[in-house]
C-alpha cells in the first residue's frame, strides 16, 4: 500500500462541510477492526526499522526516525492484551497527536496490522460503550460505531495513548530489572 | 511610541541595576571605602529614580532619590558607610525591587501603593534618618505670566521642547518631564510657548498636544543625562538641549585629550565626549541623508557636513565641532580595529546549534552513501567535509558556553543573607569561575547549587560559640570550585561545618522505612540515603531548609542534565558535594558499540579502555560479574543480558569486547559484541514517555538513518547493583 497522508487540515474542512458527520479512521489489530476519530491523526506511514529500547514493556515497541526526529512507537496489538503484533507488508504506523499536561503535545506512533479506510459516522449511530463484555478495557472504548450493521469499536487515543499512563508504569522502575540476573 | 514595551524595557533594566548594586554592596562589606562600588550603588538608584521619573512612577522616585541623596553624601565623605548602613542599604535595593514588582504587575501603573509596601519604605527612609517631607514633591509652578523671553546667562542650559500634536494620544504627559527635570537641577526659568496661529475654539482638539517650553536649566549633569529625561518623548517633541559656555569649553578640552585610537567618525565623536545625545546624532545624520538624495539630482559634489547639520540643529555649538574636525583628522591615519562584542539571541543560536546537529547527522548519511557505493576517490572529499563539520560543530557549541564565575557569584548574597539570619559567620570563596559550560545546562544548575548552598549554610557551618568549642576557626567557610574535567564540568561544593552524622540518617532512614534495619550498606550508601525523598537530619525545619524536599529534587535536577552528584562527609569536619555535568546538552564525542540486534552510543568521554573479554578471566559471585583486569577486580554488565536482546545469529563462540568505562571515582565494564568505533553524537531527547527509563541518557541518529540509544553509564551501573542487594538479604 503507498503512503495514505491524511493532514488535519483535510479532516477539519471534511468536518466543516456537514457538521453533523465525524470522520473516523478504521483498521485492524490482531483480525478486530477498529476506528479512532481522525481528528488526532497526523499521518500514517509504512513501518520503518524500529529501534528497541531496553527495560521498557512490551507495548513499548521501541523508537522510530521521523524525518529526524526520534518517536516513540506504541504496539496497539499488545497495549489492547492482544499481544505483539508481528510485522507484515501491511503493517502500517499511525502518527497521532496526544495531550501531555496543560499545553505540551506529543507525537506517537501507533503500531497497526492494516490500515483500512476513513468512515463517516452520523452521530445517530454512534452509541455508547457497552459496560461489559468487551475484551478490550472499558476506559480504552469511546463509542461503538454502527457501519452497515455492524458495531466497531472506536478507540479513545486519549486513554490508549496516555503519555502519563504509559511513563509511570512499573516495569520502568527497578522492579523489572530486579529479576533481570535470575 | 509603546509604552508597554518602555514599560517592560525599564522593569529589566531596574532589574540588571540591582543586581549591579547588590554585587557593589557585597563588596562594600569587605571594603567600605571602594570608590567603584560607591559609585555603582549611587549610579543605579540615580538611574532608576531618573527613569521611574520619566514613567511618573512617584513611589520609586521618592524612594530612590533619598537613598541617591545619602550615597551621594556617603561619596563625598560626608557621611560613614557603617555596617549598619550597608545592611540597611540591601534592604532598600529590596524595597525597590518590591516596588518594581509592584508596578509590574499593576497593568495601569497607577495604583496606589499597598498599605505593606507604604509602611516598609517608611520605615527604611526613617532609618537612613530622612524625615518624609510634609508637603507633596515641589512641582514647578508653571508662571503663565511671566515675561516671554529667556534669562541671558552662561551656566545655563537652554533646552527647547516642542510637542508634536498627538503627544497626548501617545501617553506623554509634558509636566512629567518637567518634574522629572528639576530633579536633576534647577528649573531658573520656564517659559511656555503657544503656536502663533493659534487655533479658534472652534477647531480647537482638547485631545492634542499644541505646547512648547522653553527651559532654562541649571545643572551639573551631563548633557546626555539631561536628554535622558526626554528619551522616552523622542518620537512625539523636537528636543533641543544647547548647553552651557563652561561645558562647551570643557569639551573643546575633551576633544583634545581624547585618545587617537578611540575615534572614528565625526559623530561617535561628539556623542562619546557627551557634547551631543546619540538620538541628536540619529536625527542629524537623517537630514544629512535627505539632502544629499535631494542634491544628488542637481548639484552632486554637495555632500552637507554633519558638524554643519549639527550646528543648524542647535545640537551643539560651531566652536565644538571645529575642534572634533581638527581631533577627527589627526586620528584618521591611526584608526584601529576594536576588539568587539555582539550580543545575540540565544534562541538564535540554539536554532543554529539544532542545523548543525542534522548538518553532522547528514554528514553521516553521506559517508554510509559512499561507503555502500563503493566510490573511492570520494573518501577524501567525504573526509573534509567530515572535518569542516567538526570543526563547525565545536565552534557553535563553544558560542553558547559562558563562564560559570557570574552565576556563581550571586551565591554571596544568599550565604551572606542565610548567615546572617542564623547569626553564623561564614566566609564563601568562589574558585574557577572562569571555567565554561554551555548557557542551557548553567540556567539549570543554579536552582539545585542554590539549595546545596543553603544546606551548607543552615545544616553544615555551625554557630560560632559551637564553632570554637571544637577548636575550628569561627568563621566558617563554604568553597565553591568549578573545572574541567575529561568532557565534564566539575562543580564542588565544600564546607568546613559539622558534617554528616552516618548512624542519625541510618537511624531517621530506618523509622522512615526507607532501609531495613538488618539490611548492609556501605557508609557511602548511608550517605547518599539523604538523596532520597523524605528525609532530612535536621529536627527542626528552618525557613532555610530542612523540610526533607530537596536532597531528592536536586539529585534528579542534575541528573535530567545527565550528571551525577557525589557525597563526601566526616563528622566533624566538614562535608564536600561534587556535581559532575556535561558540558552542553546538544552534541556529545560518543563510541558506538553493538550489542545483540542493538546499536548503542557510550559517551566518549566516559570510556576508558576497550580490552578484548576472555571468557577464563571471569568469574561469578553474588549474582554480579567480575573480571580481572590485570589485577583489578572489576564488576561488568553484559548488554545483552541486561536488554535482554542477544542475537541468535550470532555465534556463541564469537569473541566479545570489553568496554571500561569511569563515572566519578568508579570503574566499570560493559560487555558488548563489536566495537564500532568514534561516533559524533547528536542528542535527541526520548520525551516525556521514557521520562522514567533509567540507563538511557537519549537517542541519536546514525549516518544509515537507524537509531542508536545513548547508555547513561552511571545509571547502568545502578541497576547493575540491584542484585546485589537481593542478594545480601538471602
Amino acid at each position: 500500500m503507498g503512503q495514505l497522508v491524511v493532514s488535519k487540515q483535510a479532516a477539519r474542512s471534511g468536518r466543516d462541510l456537514n457538521d453533523e458527520v465525524t470522520q473516523y479512521l478504521t483498521f485492524s489489530v490482531a483480525d478486530e477492526r477498529l476506528a479512532m476519530s481522525i481528528t488526532a491523526v497526523k499521518e500514517i506511514i509504512e513501518t520503518p526499522q524500529v529501534t528497541r529500547v531496553p527495560m521498557t514493556p512490551d507495548y513499548i515497541r521501541g523508537v522510530i526516525n521521523l524525518r529526524g526526529n526520534v518517536v516513540p512507537v506504541v504496539d496497539l496489538g499488545a497495549r489492547l492484551g492482544r499481544g505483539a503484533l508481528t510485522l507484515t507488508k501491511r503493517s502500517c504506523i499511525v502518527l497521532v497527536e496526544v495531550q501531555v499536561g496543560e499545553e505540551d503535545r506529543h507525537v506517537l506512533g501507533m503500531l497497526v496490522d492494516e490500515v483500512k479506510n476513513i468512515l463517516d459516522i452520523p452521530p445517530q449511530d454512534v452509541k455508547p460503550p457497552p459496560e461489559f463484555g468487551s475484551e478490550i478495557r472499558t476506559d480504552f472504548i469511546e463509542a461503538m460505531g454502527r457501519v452497515e450493521d455492524i458495531f466497531v469499536i472506536i478507540l479513545s487515543v486519549d486513554h490508549v495513548l496516555s503519555v502519563q499512563e504509559l511513563a509511570s508504569l512499573r516495569h520502568f522502575t527497578d522492579d523489572h530489572v530486579a529479576d533481570v540476573e535470575h | 511610541m509603546n509604552l508597554d514595551s518602555a514599560r517592560q524595557a525599564f522593569i529589566e533594566e531596574v532589574a540588571e541595576l540591582l543586581q549591579t548594586m547588590e554585587d557593589a554592596l557585597l563588596t562594600l562589606e569587605q571594603n567600605p571605602a571602594d570608590p567603584e562600588s560607591l559609585n555603582d550603588v549611587f549610579r543605579a538608584m540615580h538611574t532608576i529614580k531618573g527613569t521611574g521619573g520619566v514613567f511618573g512612577y512617584t513611589p520609586v522616585v521618592e524612594f530612590t532619590h533619598t537613598v541617591e541623596t545619602l550615597m551621594d553624601q556617603v561619596r563625598s565623605g560626608q557621611m560613614m558607610l557603617t555596617k549598619p548602613l550597608i545592611e540597611t542599604l540591601f534592604e532598600c535595593r529590596d524595597h525597590t525591587l518590591a516596588l518594581i514588582d509592584f508596578i509590574a504587575a499593576d497593568a495601569t501603573g497607577d495604583a496606589p501603593l499597598s498599605p505593606d509596601l507604604q509602611r516598609a519604605g517608611d520605615a527604611l527612609l526613617a532609618r537612613l534618618g530622612h524625615v518624609p517631607p510634609p508637603t507633596p514633591t515641589a512641582v514647578p509652578v508653571l508662571n503663565f505670566d511671566a515675561p516671554t523671553y529667556l534669562p541671558e546667562a552662561n551656566d545655563l542650559w537652554m533646552i527647547s521642547l516642542e510637542f508634536k500634536a498627538d503627544a497626548f494620544r501617545h501617553g506623554m504627559d509634558p509636566l512629567s518631564f518637567l518634574r522629572y527635570l528639576s530633579s536633576l537641577g534647577d528649573l531658573v526659568h520656564v517659559v511656555t510657548l503657544l503656536p502663533l496661529a493659534f487655533i479658534d475654539s472652534e477647531h480647537f482638539d482638547p485631545e492634542s498636544c499644541y505646547l512648547s517650553f522653553g527651559i532654562a536649566f541649571r545643572s551639573d549633569a551631563d548633557k546626555r543625562t539631561i536628554a535622558g529625561v526626554f528619551e522616552f518623548a523622542d518620537e512625539d517633541c523636537e528636543i533641543r538641549i544647547l548647553e552651557p559656555d563652561s561645558a562647551h569649553n570643557r569639551y573643546v578640552d575633551l576633544l583634545e585629550a581624547t585618545p587617537h585610537d578611540q575615534i572614528n567618525c565625526m559623530g561617535d565623536l561628539l556623542v562619546s565626549i557627551g557634547a551631543i545625545t546619540p538620538f541628536e546624532l540619529v536625527r542629524a545624520l537623517k537630514i544629512q541623508e535627505d539632502s544629499s538624495q535631494v542634491l544628488d539630482g542637481t548639484e552632486p559634489a554637495a555632500k552637507r557636513r554633519l558638524g554643519d547639520i549639527l550646528v543648524e540643529q542647535g545640537s551643539i555649538k560651531s566652536g565644538v565641532v571645529e575642534q572634533a574636525v581638527k581631533t577627527q583628522e589627526t586620528a584618521r591615519s591611526k584608526r584601529q580595529e576594536d576588539n568587539r562584542i555582539i550580543r545575540v539571541d540565544a534562541q538564535r543560536l540554539g536554532h543554529l546549534i539544532d542545523l548543525v546537529g542534522e548538518l553532522v547527522t547528514s554528514s553521516a548519511a553521506i559517508r554510509v552513501m559512499v561507503k555502500r557505493a563503493g566510490i573511492d576517490n570520494m573518501n577524501e572529499v567525504v573526509d573534509g567535509v567530515d572535518y569542516l563539520v567538526s570543526e563547525i560543530r565545536d565552534n557553535a557549541l563553544q558560542l553558547r558556553m559562558v563562564a560559570i564565575g557570574e552565576s556563581l557569584s550571586r551565591f554571596r548574597r544568599v550565604v551572606r543573607d542565610a548567615s546572617q539570619e542564623l547569626g553564623k559567620l561564614i566566609d564563601l570563596v568562589i574558585t574557577g569561575g572562569e571555567t565554561e559550560l554551555d548557557k542551557t545546562v548553567v540556567e539549570k544548575i543554579i536552582d539545585p547549587l542554590t539549595h546545596l548552598i543553603r544546606n551548607a549554610v543552615d545544616h553544615g557551618i555551625e554557630e560560632p560559640m559551637v564553632r570554637q568549642k571544637a577548636d575550628k576557626l569561627t568563621t566558617g567557610t563554604i568553597h565553591l570550585n568549578a573545572y574541567h574535567d575529561s568532557g565534564h564540568i566539575v562543580i564542588e561544593i565544600e564546607d568546613d561545618g559539622a558534617g554528616l552524622d552516618a548512624a542519625r540518617i541510618r537511624a531517621k532512614a530506618e523509622a522512615k522505612g526507607l532501609v531495613k534495619p538488618d539490611e548492609v550498606l556501605t557508609r557511602e550508601e548511608i550517605l547518599r540515603l539523604i538523596f532520597a525523598p523524605g528525609l532530612s537530619t535536621k529536627e527542626q525545619a528552618t525557613s532555610l531548609s530542612g523540610r526533607g524536599v530537596g536532597m531528592d529534587v536536586v539529585r534528579r535536577n542534575i541528573e535530567a542534565l545527565r550528571g551525577t552528584v557525589e557525597l563526601d562527609s566526616t563528622l566533624g569536619v566538614g562535608t564536600k558535594i561534587t556535581i559532575i555535568l556535561p558540558l552542553t546538552l546538544a552534541i556529545i564525542e560518543g563510541f558506538l558499540v553493538g550489542a545483540g540486534r542493538d546499536q548503542y552510543v557510550i559517551p566518549l568521554s566516559q570510556v576508558a579502555e576497550c580490552v578484548e573479554m576472555t571468557a577464563t578471566a571471569t568469574l561469578k559471585q553474588h549474582g554480579e560479574h567480575y573480571i580481572n583486569l590485570r589485577g583489578e577486580v572489576l564488576p561488568f554488565i553484559r548488554l545483552t543480558d541486561l536488554f535482554h536482546n542477544a542475537d541468535w545469529h550470532r555465534a556463541t563462540n564469537q569473541r566479545e569486547s570489553l568496554v571500561v568505562v569511569r563515572f566519578g571515582h568508579h570503574k566499570m565494564g560493559l560487555v558488548v559484541d563489536t566495537l564500532l568505533g568514534e561516533l559524533q553524537t547528536v542528542i535527541k531527547p526520548l520525551g516525556k514517555l521514557f521520562e522514567r527509563l533509567r540507563g538511557v541518557a537519549g537517542a541519536t541518529i546514525l549516518g544509515t538513518g537507524d537509531i542508536a540509544l545513548i547508555l547513561d553509564v552511571a545509571e547502568l551501573a545502578a541497576i547493575g547493583q540491584v542484585p546485589r542487594h537481593v542478594a545480601a538479604k538471602h
